[in-house]
């Protein structure tokens, strides 16, 4: 951590930064919602401190704070390669405020936001493609919030129709195991339907390729 | 209002305020075993020791350790004051995390626990032990005695609730000082000095006044345990819910303590309320807990041709409604409860009233018993202020429901709850409506009783801790007490029952929910007029 | 239908119609280590855009630690990167132990080393032997595997388990190291170095390894960076960034280790890293077993947040109150919240530990190393074929367990 940074970051943004702290050593500064960007910004482009490397984006949900505060906390954990020096940014955002999408500063921040909107429902503006990833599209809620219970259970999702593309055979109307399915109605019909090779061999419909001689007196005795 | 600072913090106080006391309000804790606020101070723990650095400041020569030097060199330390003793004073300076202050409780309490035998796993207090929370922020470190603890008594049975283990008990002196000033019966006292110190029983007497559960609570350590509750349960599985007890007219405020695992109540416990009861409650009002789950009624009972049937609850429901539907409107007698809450017996009435048009409204209570000037009122009854507002101020008694039904004044009754003064033999003419030609006898109860067993159809309904309510006790104050646990087998409360008959009968009401019941109460019966208690955590 | 003839000047000009076509390569597949689905878009052979969907191994890793206490997360801890259990376990200790602000002993430290490069090197077997694998070459990873096994041996006598042994504790290590630590873990090496020796004689030279390797699953250095990634994707792309040396922890400054560098960013280069790497843990791994002290005790005295010897616990009634506050409660640490990170089987692991002064931690983020690496590799994937998916995919070590927690 540096406090290089903090004061730096003090010295451009003189009073848009509100708080800093040095708890064991990890350099920290709170700023508002909406200079999320800037800050951001500032640390990526400016020269001394050259935060290029992208290492986490997070959040947690303090709801108890509200209505004083906004409840919950975005931090965002940055670091310099040439520098080697570190900070930590925190914002504060409330349950249906936006915070501006770090993804065009540090591309590595996309999968970070994304996770942050799945897990705690915090929009990203801007942000190039927000939608849920670790959980599925259905799920409804956000899991790590503080009200969501851990042992909430989610409705069944009915299986999604997959919109514009042709199945190729041999999934279709009825996916599953295609090796295993027997097709009644054409082999109730047509004696010469053709069933897959696996298969084949258990309903007697292609003969096994080798034979012992045994066999062979067998079927030359069936055949007369 | 004057303030004096304590650890920097600016706490305000009231003339005559220890420093503990002012603490105590401003919702501080300042480390303490034998001082209550309920109970006078006795200074004896030496826990709340602290340093006092304004005013007269008295310093005592003493040699400490130079670690460079490797000798004892002469040096000053603060004389630290009891904070449970010392007046607060305007301006004061009162440290309480200062060095000093820390080391003189890290040895306070190494002295405590240095004879402690080492009980925790089969100690009742264990969870919400003052020695186990205080070393955790205290000492932090073992003791550094290595001989074998001094050995006392253990298991004493001191009366029918209380058992007494002497070498667990610090001699703080809380239950001695309880049983004296607030009780007035010094049945306590201390015997022996040093380290065989115990406490011991008035020769020839047993703990057998009303309030012995009260020293069990006041114990700050597994002393003194409840032979009620002891081993029963583990206190971190509890958790607490506020109520009210139902075991008399003052209306103690409780802690409802239950596990919701097996949705069952463990105990009771005292909650603060200094308008109500202080800091206590009588043995009768602890023991009301085994009424939530003892002798319960948990599915209907209809009476037909002389055999009670044991129906599902929605059956009995249904019996109720079929049989309250042949009733000759204005012949109905309605049986408002002194022990039922406040929101019962007004949705009772409220169907009486709109949907039969009834005036005959009585009410059944418990019969008095022993009253005392500490806390037990003559009234056994939680409610009889509230079911009488909702009748309007005045309601005729049992005996005159008898008379009423023998002379045929009314041929059917709605009673609520089961407690009545009659006994068995004095209500059969009302065990004999038997649903014949519109005459009948539904009765809402959650315990079995004398009411009940004199009904011809039973609903069962949820007891006073599965429900959430009001009780307006003796002194006009209306508390209101929280569901603490879910009532077994989907059983609802009694206004919630009684909505589900009137629904069957084709009476609508505009009630979903207890904040709908509460708004249409009129003010004259209200439903909160005492904010319970003081600081949220009871004084233990 | 009719028969169509076109007279061709060459055979160049006849182009067959192709359109994108859509290929769910779906969680359940044998290359997906550990689910994760790929939706490509495909123009013939070649990746034109891949949508990578991961979460299908998420459990709650996060919103399960809330529900415990702060040692009850080791269980959880092992099973985030499990090829490497022990790396992670020691992240989050220090993690704690950084927010309550508690020293341990110097064996703890050097025991810590041992068993987490161990981890380490078993980490990196299973990943170049599972790339290897998948390009058609079973047999080196066979003769990985079976090192691995035997690594594995040496972790069950020192812990009691092969995998997820949550042998970390806050304050110290479960267990103090056995005797036998020193001479089985020196008694394996000359068998680590000829599984590699013979692995990286079949696969190095080969044409088609090459072929499928070299120049394949390019990343450059800047991309790399932005995109947050760290470890042997990172350093494959010429970066020398890795935690033991740029921001030393533990012991890491008292032992003399290179941090082995590639230049292209390809599969081939994230490939001889992570064997060069491997040989770096063994040296490593010598000399911290020449440093650690061969007595003394392993944990903290501090018993606020370390169980306190059984006699204690037994005999005395301070012990049996720690024990039982410890247990029911679950260690304090002061309100904070803390950011500790450490170099991971695949890069910065990280741990983001926010407390309430309760003994029940408030929020615990694992910073997943492969989490971002995994995003980066879109780009890797984007140009190349269906089959260089395969070894691009696995050799960014993308461990389920880590990646969706």
């Amino acid at each position: 951590m540096s406090k290089k940074v903090i004061k730096r970051l003090e010295k451009e943004l003189g009073d848009k930064i509100l708080e800093t702290s040095d708890f064991r050593g990890d350099d920290t500064a709170i700023v508002g919602r909406k200079d999320w960007k800037a800050v951001a910004e500032l640390l990526k482009n400016d020269a001394d401190l050259a935060m290029d490397h992208f290492i986490d984006i997070t959040a947690v949900d303090y709801p108890e704070r509200e209505p004083d505060e906004p409840r919950f906390d975005v931090i965002l954990h940055v670091r310099s390669m040439q520098k080697n020096h570190r900070v930590r940014i925190k914002t504060r955002v409330g349950e249906n405020e936006d915070v501006a999408s770090l993804a065009s500063v540090w591309p590595g921040a996309n999968w970070g936001e994304r996770e942050i909107f799945d897990m705690f429902g915090i929009r990203f503006a801007d942000h190039p493609d927000l939608r849920r990833i670790l959980m599925y599209e259905e799920f409804q809620g956000y899991p790590l919030r503080k009200d969501y219970p851990i042992t909430k259970a989610q409705p069944l999702v009915p299986y999604r129709e997959v919109e514009g593309i042709e199945k190729l055979p041999p999934f279709g109307p009825d996916e599953g195991q295609p090796w295993g399915r027997i097709d009644w109605q054409a082999r109730l019909e047509d004696e010469d339907y053709q069933v897959s090779p696996a298969l084949g061999v258990q309903v007697g419909q292609r003969p096994m390729l080798s034979k012992g001689p045994e066999t062979d007196t067998d079927a030359a005795a069936g055949e007369e | 209002m004057p303030t004096f600072k304590l650890d920097g913090q600016e706490i305000p106080f009231e003339e005559g305020d220890t420093i503990i006391r002012a603490a105590y309000r401003a919702g501080v804790e300042i480390p303490h075993y034998c001082w209550h606020p309920g109970l006078s101070i006795a200074a004896n723990c030496r826990m709340c020791l602290v340093e006092i650095r304004s005013g007269r400041q008295m310093a005592l020569p003493v040699l400490k350790w130079d670690e460079k030097k490797k000798e004892y060199v002469e040096a000053t330390k603060p004389k630290l004051q009891p904070a449970c003793q010392v007046p607060a004073g305007e301006d004061m300076e009162v440290y309480a995390a200062s060095e000093v202050a820390l080391k003189a409780q890290e040895s306070t309490q190494e002295f405590l626990l240095l004879n402690h035998p080492v009980d925790c796993p089969i100690c009742d207090q264990a969870g919400e032990c003052k020695l186990q929370d205080y070393w955790l922020t205290s000492q932090k470190k073992l003791k550094r005695k290595k001989t074998e603890p001094v050995h006392k008594p253990k298991g004493v049975r001191f009366g029918p609730t209380i058992v007494y283990d002497a070498e667990r008990c610090i001699m703080c002196t809380r239950c001695i000082r309880f049983c004296d000033e607030v009780v007035g019966d010094h049945v306590l006292d201390m015997r022996e000095r040093g380290n065989t110190n115990e406490i011991v029983l008035s020769p020839g007497r047993e703990l057998d006044h009303d309030y012995t559960l009260m020293t069990e609570h006041v114990c700050p350590v597994g002393a003194l345990t409840s032979r009620d509750f002891r081993f029963k349960a583990r206190v971190w599985f509890l958790k607490s819910s506020p109520g009210v007890c139902n075991g008399c007219a003052t209306g103690c405020n409780t802690w409802v303590d239950h596990d919701p695992r097996y949705q069952r109540v463990y105990r009771l416990r005292p909650r603060d309320n200094e308008e109500v009861n202080g800091y206590w409650m009588c043995d009768d009002g602890m023991m009301t807990y085994h009424g939530f789950h003892e002798d319960r009624i948990l599915t209907g009972r209809v009476r037909a041709g002389g055999r009670v049937n044991e129906a599902p609850r929605e059956l009995a429901v249904q019996a109720a409604a079929k049989v309250l539907e042949k009733v000759e409107k204005g012949k109905l007698a309605v049986v408002l409860s002194a022990q039922h809450a406040s929101e019962d017996n007004y949705v009772l009435h409220k169907l009486a009233r709109e949907h039969f048009g009834t005036d005959h409204v009585y009410l059944t209570a418990k019969p008095d018993w022993k009253a005392d000037d500490i806390l037990r009122h003559r009234d056994q009854n939680p409610n009889r202020a509230g079911a009488l507002a909702v009748a309007g101020g005045k309601a005729k008694s049992m005996e005159d429901l008898v008379k009423d039904v023998e002379s045929g004044v009314v041929t059917a009754v709605i009673s609520l709850g089961a407690a009545t003064t009659l006994n068995e033999a004095e209500l059969a003419p009302l065990a004999n409506l038997e649903g014949v030609g519109g005459a009948a006898h539904v009765n809402l109860t959650s315990n079995a009783g004398a009411l009940a067993s004199a009904a011809s159809v039973v609903v069962p309904v949820a007891s006073h801790a599965e429900m959430s309510g009001t009780f307006i006790n003796a002194q006009g104050i209306a508390q209101q007490f929280k569901k603490a646990v879910r009532a077994p087998g989907g059983i609802k409360t009694a206004w919630e029952t009684l909505i589900e008959i009137g629904a069957h009968l084709g009476w609508t009401v505009d009630i979903a929910r207890l904040n709908d019941v509460r708004k249409d109460m009129p003010a004259k019966l209200p439903s909160a007029t005492g904010a319970s208690s003081a600081p949220a955590a009871p004084a233990s | 239908m009719e028969p169509y003839y076109e007279e061709l000047e060459d055979e160049g000009s006849l182009e067959l119609p192709s359109e994108p076509m859509k290929l769910n390569m779906g969680p359940s597949h044998p290359a997906m280590h550990g689910t994760i689905r790929m939706v490509l878009d495909l123009d013939g052979e070649t990746v034109m855009d891949v949508d990578i969907q991961p979460g299908y191994l998420h459990r709650g890793f996060e919103k399960s630690c809330e529900r415990g206490t702060w040692s009850q997360v080791f269980p959880y801890a092992d099973r985030l990167n499990y090829v490497s259990p022990m790396l992670n376990n020691v992240g989050f200790a220090l993690a704690v132990e950084k927010l309550v602000g508690l020293e341990v002993p110097e064996r703890c430290t050097y025991y810590r080393t041992v068993l987490g490069e161990l981890a380490r090197i078993c980490d990196h077997l299973t990943c170049n032997g599972a790339t290897a694998m998948e390009l058609g070459a079973f047999t080196p990873f066979l003769w990985l595997v079976k090192v691995r096994d035997w690594i594995w041996d040496i972790l069950e006598q020192e812990t009691g388990a092969r995998l997820t042994h949550s042998f970390g504790r806050i304050g110290g290590m479960a267990k103090p190291p056995t005797d036998q630590l020193e001479e089985t873990v020196l008694a394996i090496f000359p068998e680590i170095d000829h599984a590699m020796m013979e692995t990286e004689a079949l696969l190095m030279k080969n044409r088609i390894f090459l072929d499928r390797t070299q120049g394949v699953g390019n990343l450059s250095p800047e991309r790399a960076i932005a995109m947050g990634c760290t470890g042997p994707v990172l350093r494959s792309t010429g970066v020398d960034y890795d935690v033991r040396k740029a921001n030393p922890y533990m012991f890491y400054d008292r032992f003399d280790f290179d941090i082995p560098v590639g230049h292209d960013g390809d599969n081939y280069d994230r490939f001889v890293c992570r064997f060069e790497e491997l040989r770096q843990s063994m040296k490593i791994i010598r000399q911290a077993l020449e440093q650690m002290p061969k007595s003394g005790p392993v944990n903290s005295p501090d018993i606020r947040y370390v169980y306190p010897e059984k006699e204690d616990v037994y005999n005395s009634i301070e012990g049996t109150i720690a024990h039982f506050k410890l247990v029911m409660e679950g260690l304090k640490p002061p309100p904070g919240e803390v950011y500790s990170f450490t170099e991971g089987g695949n890069g910065e692991l990280g741990f983001f530990i926010v407390s309430d002064g309760s003994g029940t931690p408030y929020r615990v983020r694992c910073r997943p190393p492969c989490w971002y690496n995994l995003a980066a590799c879109k780009e890797m994937l984007v140009g190349d074929m269906i089959a260089d998916i395969i070894p691009t995919f696995g050799s960014i070590n993308m461990i389920g367990g880590e990646c969706d927690r």
